[in-house]
Parts: C-alpha cells; structure tokens; sequence
C-alpha cells in the first residue's frame, strides 16, 4: 500500500506518531485534569499510577493467557482500584484544606516514591518491551514512511475515551454533579451531594483512565521505573495548558505537546526539548486558567 | 479638629449592580463614626474602595498628610496603608502561628519602612519594640505578650487584631464589625477599649455594626448607608430621629437591639 | 547602628543562649564542634559529612522560601545548578589563564574563589527575573511554574549553548591547590574540602539565623501567614517574595559550588526537578518550622539512606521510607524530626525531674 503524502512539510508517518504520543498522553492528563477540576488536587503520583497501568498489562501478558486486551482491562480497573487507595490514604485525611493547599503536592510526591520504590522492587530496574497483539503488529506503508497500526488504534481509543467522557459528563447524573462541584465545590456540599463519595468516584474514573494510558502504551515505549517520572511531567504541562478541569482542553494540550514532542526536532535542530516548558510558563503567565479553563467543554 | 479623610462621588458598579452611590463623606480626626446599614448597602464595598482592594468606578479619596490632600484613589493596598488608612477585620485575620509581641514587631517593622533590613535582630530593636509596652497595656495584651496567637481566645484575637492595626499609627482606622458574634460581656470590653483608644489616640475611627447598642454608645457620628448612597449623617440623636431612617430599616430592629440581619 | 556592631550583637546573643541551658544555640554550637572533630575520622564519614552539609544548605535555602515565606518552589535545583555550572566553567575556561597569570602558588584559590562568585552572579541572574515572573502566582501554580523553570535551565544546560556547559556529560572539575609557606593545600583532598565546606557551612548558617531573626525575615513570616494582612498593614508583598526567592537562590547557589567542588563534576541533572525534590524531602521530613528542620533533615536524608543500604535486603528501599516519612510527616506530624527531637527532649527531662523526685524525699 502507498500513499501521497498529504503535507508537504511534515511526513504523514511522523504526525501519527505525534498524535499517538499525544493520545497516550491525553489519557493521563485528562483524568489528572479532571481529578484537579473537581478535587483541586493536582495528583503528582498520577505518573506512577500510569506507570502501574503498563506493568500491569505486562503482567497479565508475560503470565496466564497473553491476551493483550485481558490485560489493558486488568490494567484499567486494577489501577483505578489503587487510585481510591492511595485518595483514602493520603488525600482524604488532608480534608478541608485540599484546596491549593502545597501539601497535597507533598503527599501525592511521598506516594511517587512509595510507587517508583514499589515497582522497582516486584519488577527490577530493567526496561521491558512488549509487542502490539499480532493482529495489530504491522505497519502502512507510506511513500514517506512507515504507519504502525497499533498507533492508529491508540488515537482512535483517544478519540472515543473523549466522546466517551464528554457525553458521560454532560448526559449523566454522575456528569453533572462533577460540573456541579468542579464549579462550586462549597455549594455543592451543602446541597447535599455527597462530596467525599464523588472525590472517589472521581479519583476512581482518573486512575482508570491513567491505568488504560499505561496499558495502552507499552506496546509503544518502554517500560522502566523512570516512565512515572518522565511523564508525569508533561502531563502536568498538558493540564496546565489545556485548562484545569476541561476534557477538550486536555486533548489539544496532549496533543499539541505530542506533536511537539516528534515534529520539535525536525523544525527546531536542538532545543525542541524545550518547548513544553516555555508554554507551559507561557501560559501561567499569561492565562493561568488555560486556554479552556472550565469542566467539560 | 481636622479632616483626615475625604470622598468625593465614590461609585463602584458591578455589572448592573451599583454598590456604592455617589457617596461623599469627611471623616475628621479623633472622631468616631459608625457606618449603618442594612445587609447589602454597600458598607463592605465602601471598606473595599477606601483600603484599595477594590478601584471605584467614578470618584475620588484623598488622605491628608502634611495638612495636605493627596489622592489615593487609584493606589495599591500597602501603599494606602503606608499613607495611614488601615482596617481590622471582622473575622479576626492576624498572623496566627506568631507570638503577639512579634505581631507588633512586624507592624513596627512596616511602619517604620524596614521590611528589607536584614541585618539587625528584629525582637530586640530598640525603635521596633518602642511602642510595645504602649499598646500591649491600651489592648490588655500585656500577659500575653509571648503566647502565640492562635493560642488566644476569641476576645484576645480581636483586641491583637486591633492593637495590629494601631500600631501602624494610623491616622484613620477603619473596624469592620468589631463586636460580630460576641457575647454581651466580649461586647462592653470591646466597646471600653474603643472608648479608652479613642480617648488616648488621635486616630479617627471608622466603625461598621449591626449593634445599635454598641452604635449609640460610642459614636460622635452616625453614617446611615442604603443601596450605596448615604441616607443620613449626623450624630446619633439626628440621626436616630430621622423619618426617613427610621421607615429605611430601623423599623427592624428587634428587641435585643440588633437590626435584621447577622446578629 | 553599623552593621559590625550588630554583628557581634548576635554573636553575644548566641553565647549568652548557649550558657543559658539546653537551648538550640547550645545544640547549634556543639554541632559545630562535633563537625570540627569529626574532620579527623573516618575517611568515608568525612565524605558522607560534607555531602551532608552542602545538602543542608540546599535545604536551608530552600526552606527560607518555603518554611518560612510559605512558596513551595520545585524548581530550586536551578540555582544549585547555576553555581555548580558557575565553578565549572571559570575553572574550565579561566583556570588556566589565571594560572598563567598568577603562578601555580595561589592560582588555585584564586580559580576557586572567582569560581564562586560567578556561580552566585549566575544563579542572581537567573532568580531575578524568574522570581520577579513567579511570585505572582499563588500556591500550587508558584511550584509549578518554579518545576517548568528549573526544568527550562535543564533543558537549555543540555543544548549546550555557546559552547559552554558540554551538554549531558557535563563538565568535570578538578579544584586546585595553593601554596601556602611551603606547603601544598589542596582543595580536591577530602579533609581540605570539608573544613572549607564546614566554614561555609557555619558562615551561612549563622547568616541564615540573622536573616530569620531581622526585620525582613519577620516580614516573610507573616507573608507565609496571612499575605492580605500584611498587605493591609503596608507591605509590597510581592516585593518582599521577590527578595526571598533571590536570598534564598543564592544559598543554594553557593550550595551548588561546593556541590560541584565535592562530586567533581557539574551536571546537568541539578537542574532537574528530581534534584529540587531532594531539598523539600530533606526540609519536610526534617520539620519546616524549624530553622533546624532543614539541618535535621538534611542529616536524615542522608544517613538513613546510607544506613538502609548498608542493610543488603534494605538497599533499594530507601525512597519507600522516605516516601512514606513524607506522608506522614504532612498528614500526622509536621513537626518532623525536629518536632520529633523536642518532644524526645520533653520527655527525657520530664522523666528526669520525676526520678529525680523519687529519689528525693516523698512529699
């Protein structure tokens, strides 16, 4: 199969790549934006908890049946288990002065190293690679390089978790009370909503979707004790970009910063490194709300 | 008796809304006022316009310093209260985990413009601990000079609140419901101290309350605020005889002396 | 007042605590001592008690800002950076220039000494508009934007821009000596290195405690408590953020020269935020409302990480303990280990006073 390629500038193969590097990033960050929007915490374990993701569909791969998707599920669910853990542990007893307060910033950075020392242990500093399911494992071939499936799989996945989420939070119950607190938090406690209750749900719904980021992705990176870190970094970007609490938001920061990250070096010789951080001061500076500031638009 | 303060047409708009209408007042010198009110006549935002928090919408507000007005209508907060405008809260808002004599050291400190001197020992400077004694004994802090604060009750966190204030030397002193929610005892010791101050101090105070006791006992002076313009001004007996005022919303009042409203 | 006077002020202050009883004065004073000892021990210690200083230090700066301004900023490694990278490369650039010039005799100082200043002229070029941007913002979005700073430095550290920093690898540093009467002192030897860090670290911490103890420093703390107050009461408080972020930066900075002095090398990693990390760890767990917290944590940082790896089925588990003293510090015992130290205190002269009652007559 080939194909013409559509924009001269850049290869086709190099912007899907951007873009699944930005999908993968838009899973993590829009839960973390999210849990942020509703709770005002920014969630510095939520790396880790993707990190977990990856492992853990590892895991299920290496043992048992092999079944990738098996694994992204266990993956999925699994790390949302561990996100309400670690909000009954360490976020819960800092209640009442969650709101930009910096110690939920020092609890959530005490978990990633309680995390990163975790997998360090069950799983060995090793990085670990793993393959797409054969299905999936080939590539299209372009004039100017090669596609991987598997990538247009993740940006299709992307794509569906945002119609997914925006529908879920602007057509159910559950959405609305997220709207609701993310806007007024005092309100919405005193109108009788269960606020601890959804603060888990929420914390629940993000890790889920950290844990479906991680296990989607390593089939495309590698997966060492350093991933938390590493990506916890520019998903911090993302949300600082893309707005506090908004889903679209995210969505556009991730992939803005995917895209950065694999066409940066083509446009830019060195320093495309770079980038990320100066929009991200760039946009504290100037529109600290992010460019979509708000729940779910 | 001379002017310290004066507005001239303050208006502050939000949106639709107007919050403060055109309201020209003077305030003079070792003068006490009570500003009243009903819930929403604009006697927070008035504090918001005069300490610099909020700009008005059309207006102006001078200071005299050196027998001479100068404008601060469009100045920050701290350089506000450097020109001698400062207000206390109502919920108390001094610096907690300090100790009171450091609370005043560090009122000194500003007064004395030496926040960014780093070389001498703060809680040993002769000129910054200078008034300590003073204004200890006019707040009846003196016993607990070294207790920190948030170590203190209610009453003594008010009057730290208010020896906070004064101890900038102040030239206009702005109290926003110093009596709110105290009991009738907390109420005559707050009312004594106010009396006491303003009998040593030069200070004018400016008082918002809801306690028509409080408000009769101690003003020079009445200001009655509705919707954002002011309705009457006068000392207490004009004032309290006023038709218009008394039909405004004294009719109100209820038998414990408070008008509708927070108590 | 001259400053000089005010100088020994303190310093007859500080005696007359020490004689005073078991006061922090006397505990600062018999560290000091024990630092001036322990330079003999133990080659290994002497090493492991000069990173500790220097991480005291970092922490120290750090928590001038943090503790005691109330701005969590996890971009300080920066400045660490800036004066590690500062040393490097006069040394690498200017050293042999300034060999050249001045003899082999008191070059190496010289390199040394110019090494530092224009570490610390780095690290005020760099805080001066980056704080200037970043004390307006509040809380989390100042630590924030100090993360995505710090990590701007790392990022343009490893470009290796002009030539200068030699990108990832970083810069190797090898201090040099001076002749001193005929005898050879050199600065890259162990004992050398750390009496000359413990003579920093004792200049700076005494500075620090006057920094606390003065009118500025009292300014800071009631900004930490409550800035709208302070505000109201005619303090620029953006101002005065500005100028602790600067003083504070400068610590670290001078914290980054030794740094580099003692690994050897300026790297590039100094800047990153794992590193800034190092110093809220430190401060945190050792009680940020302390002036000693830093000290103590700094002390615990590093020891309990040497004595968990000494342990063979302890060694890697040191961030697991570290992660979790955080959590628990933050959630149950800010005080830290500081706190921890004073109720130890307590108790133990409580005990005390109470055997020495029983042993005394019945009442």
């Amino acid at each position: 199969m080939s194909a013409i390629d559509p924009i001269p500038l850049v290869s086709f193969a190099d912007l899907i790549v951007g873009l699944s590097l930005g999908s993968r990033l838009f899973l993590i960050a829009v839960g973390l934006s999210l849990i942020f929007g509703v709770l005002g915490v920014l969630n510095f374990a939520h790396g880790g908890l993707y990190m977990i993701g990856a492992y853990l569909t590892l895991l299920v791969v290496s043992i048992g049946s092999g079944n990738f998707w098996l694994g992204v599920v266990v993956a999925a669910l699994g790390v949302g288990v561990l996100g309400v853990a670690l909000e009954i542990l360490t976020l819960r007893p800092l209640e009442g002065r969650l709101e930009n307060d910096t110690d939920q910033l020092l609890v959530t950075f005490g978990a990633v190293l309680i995390i990163h020392e975790g997998v360090r242990t069950i799983f060995g500093s090793q990085s670990y690679t793993l393959s797409p399911p054969t299905y999936l494992d080939y590539s299209i071939v372009l004039q100017s390089g090669q596609i991987g499936v598997y990538r247009l799989v993740v940006i299709g996945f992307a794509l569906a978790v945002m119609l997914g989420l925006w529908l879920f939070i602007t057509r159910t119950y559950f959405g609305s009370l997220v709207r609701g607190t993310a806007s007024d938090r005092e309100m919405a406690g005193m109108l009788g909503v269960n606020v601890r209750r959804l603060y888990t749900g929420v914390f629940f719904l993000g890790s889920v979707l950290a844990g479906l980021g991680g296990a989607l992705s390593a089939p495309l990176q590698s997966t060492s004790p350093a991933l938390g870190d590493q990506i916890i970094i520019d998903a911090f970007i993302v949300v600082v970009i893309g707005g506090l609490g908004s889903i679209s938001g995210a969505f556009v920061g991730a992939m803005f910063i995917g895209l950065a990250q694999s066409l940066g070096p083509q446009f830019i010789s060195s320093g495309s490194i770079a980038i990320p951080f100066l929009a991200m001061v760039l946009v504290l500076l100037f529109r600290p709300r992010g460019l979509f500031g708000g729940v779910a638009e | 008796m001379s002017t310290v303060l004066r507005t001239q047409d303050l208006r502050r708009e939000f949106g639709d809304v107007v919050a403060v209408d055109g309201v020209s007042l003077t305030f003079d010198d070792g003068e006490i006022t009570s500003i009243i009110g009903p819930n929403g006549a604009g006697k927070t935002t008035f504090y918001n316009l005069l300490t610099g928090v909020l700009s008005p919408t059309a207006g102006t507000i001078e200071i005299t310093s050196d027998g001479e007005y100068t404008d601060i209508t469009e100045e920050p907060a701290h350089v506000i209260a450097q020109k001698g405008l400062t207000r206390s809260y109502q919920i108390t808002n001094i610096f907690e985990r300090l100790t009171v004599r450091e609370n005043l050291a560090i009122a000194r400190i500003s007064h004395l413009g030496r926040t960014m001197d780093i070389s001498s020992a703060a809680m040993t400077d002769a000129d910054i601990t200078a008034r300590f004694d003073e204004l200890l004994e006019m707040t009846e802090l003196t016993p607990f000079a070294d207790q920190r604060c948030d170590e203190l009750s209610h009453g003594q966190k008010r009057n730290v609140e208010i020896a906070l204030a004064l101890a900038i030397e102040p030239s206009i002193l702005l109290m926003d419901e110093p009596t709110a929610g105290m009991n009738p005892t907390e109420v005559r010791a707050v009312v004594d101290l106010i009396r006491e101050l303003d009998a040593n101090l030069e200070t004018c105070f400016v008082v918002t309350e809801h306690n028509m006791d409080v408000v009769t006992d101690i003003s020079d002076r009445i200001v009655v605020l509705d919707q954002g313009a002011v309705l009457a001004d006068g000392t207490p007996s004009e004032v309290l005889e006023d038709d218009a005022v008394t039909s405004a919303y004294l009719g109100e009042m209820g038998a414990d002396g408070h008008i509708g409203g927070i108590s | 007042m001259s400053s000089e006077s005010s100088v020994s002020n303190s310093v007859r202050h500080v005696m007359s605590e020490v004689q005073a009883g078991w006061t922090p004065h006397r505990y600062g004073v018999l560290l000091f001592a024990f630092l001036l000892a322990a330079g003999m021990g133990p080659r290994f210690q002497v090493f492991l008690l000069t990173e500790f200083m220097i991480v005291a230090l970092f922490a120290l700066g750090f928590n001038l800002l943090f503790g005691y301004t109330g701005l969590l900023s996890f971009g300080h490694g920066m400045f660490y950076a800036g004066g590690a990278y500062g040393l490097a490369i006069v040394l690498k650039e200017v050293g042999p220039a300034i060999e050249a010039y001045l003899g082999a005799g008191i070059s190496g100082g010289v390199s040394l000494l110019i090494g530092a200043i224009v570490g610390m002229l780095l690290v005020i070029i760099i805080a001066v508009p980056v704080g200037w941007l970043s004390v307006r913002m509040e809380q989390i979005y100042f630590a924030l934007i100090t993360l995505a700073f710090g990590m701007l430095v790392y990022s343009t550290i490893i470009q290796n821009p002009l030539d200068l920093t030699n990108g990832t690898d970083g810069i190797v540093i090898l201090l040099g000596s001076v002749n001193i009467a005929g005898l050879e002192v050199r600065f890259g030897a162990r004992r050398t290195f750390y009496y000359l860090t413990l003579t920093i670290f004792g200049l700076l911490t005494f500075g620090m405690y006057r920094v606390i103890n003065s009118p500025f420093g009292m300014v800071c703390q009631a900004i930490r408590e409550s800035p709208a107050r302070i505000g109201a009461i005619g303090v620029d408080v953006r101002r005065h953020r500005w100028a602790a972020f600067i003083i504070s930066a400068v610590f670290v900075g001078i914290a980054g020269v030794l740094r580099a002095g003692l690994a050897g090398v300026a790297s590039p990693e100094l800047s990153h935020w794992s590193t800034s990390a190092i110093a809220v760890i430190a401060t945190v767990i050792g009680g940020a409302s302390f002036f000693a917290g830093p000290i103590i944590g700094a002390f615990v940082f590093l020891y309990l990480r040497w004595a968990i790896s000494r342990v063979p089925t302890l060694e890697a588990y040191w961030e697991f303990f570290f992660g979790l003293l955080i959590i628990g510090t933050v959630l149950y015992f800010k005080a830290g280990a500081t706190g921890g130290l004073l109720a130890l205190r307590r108790w133990a002269s409580a005990f005390l006073k109470a055997r020495a009652q029983t042993g005394g007559e019945r009442e």
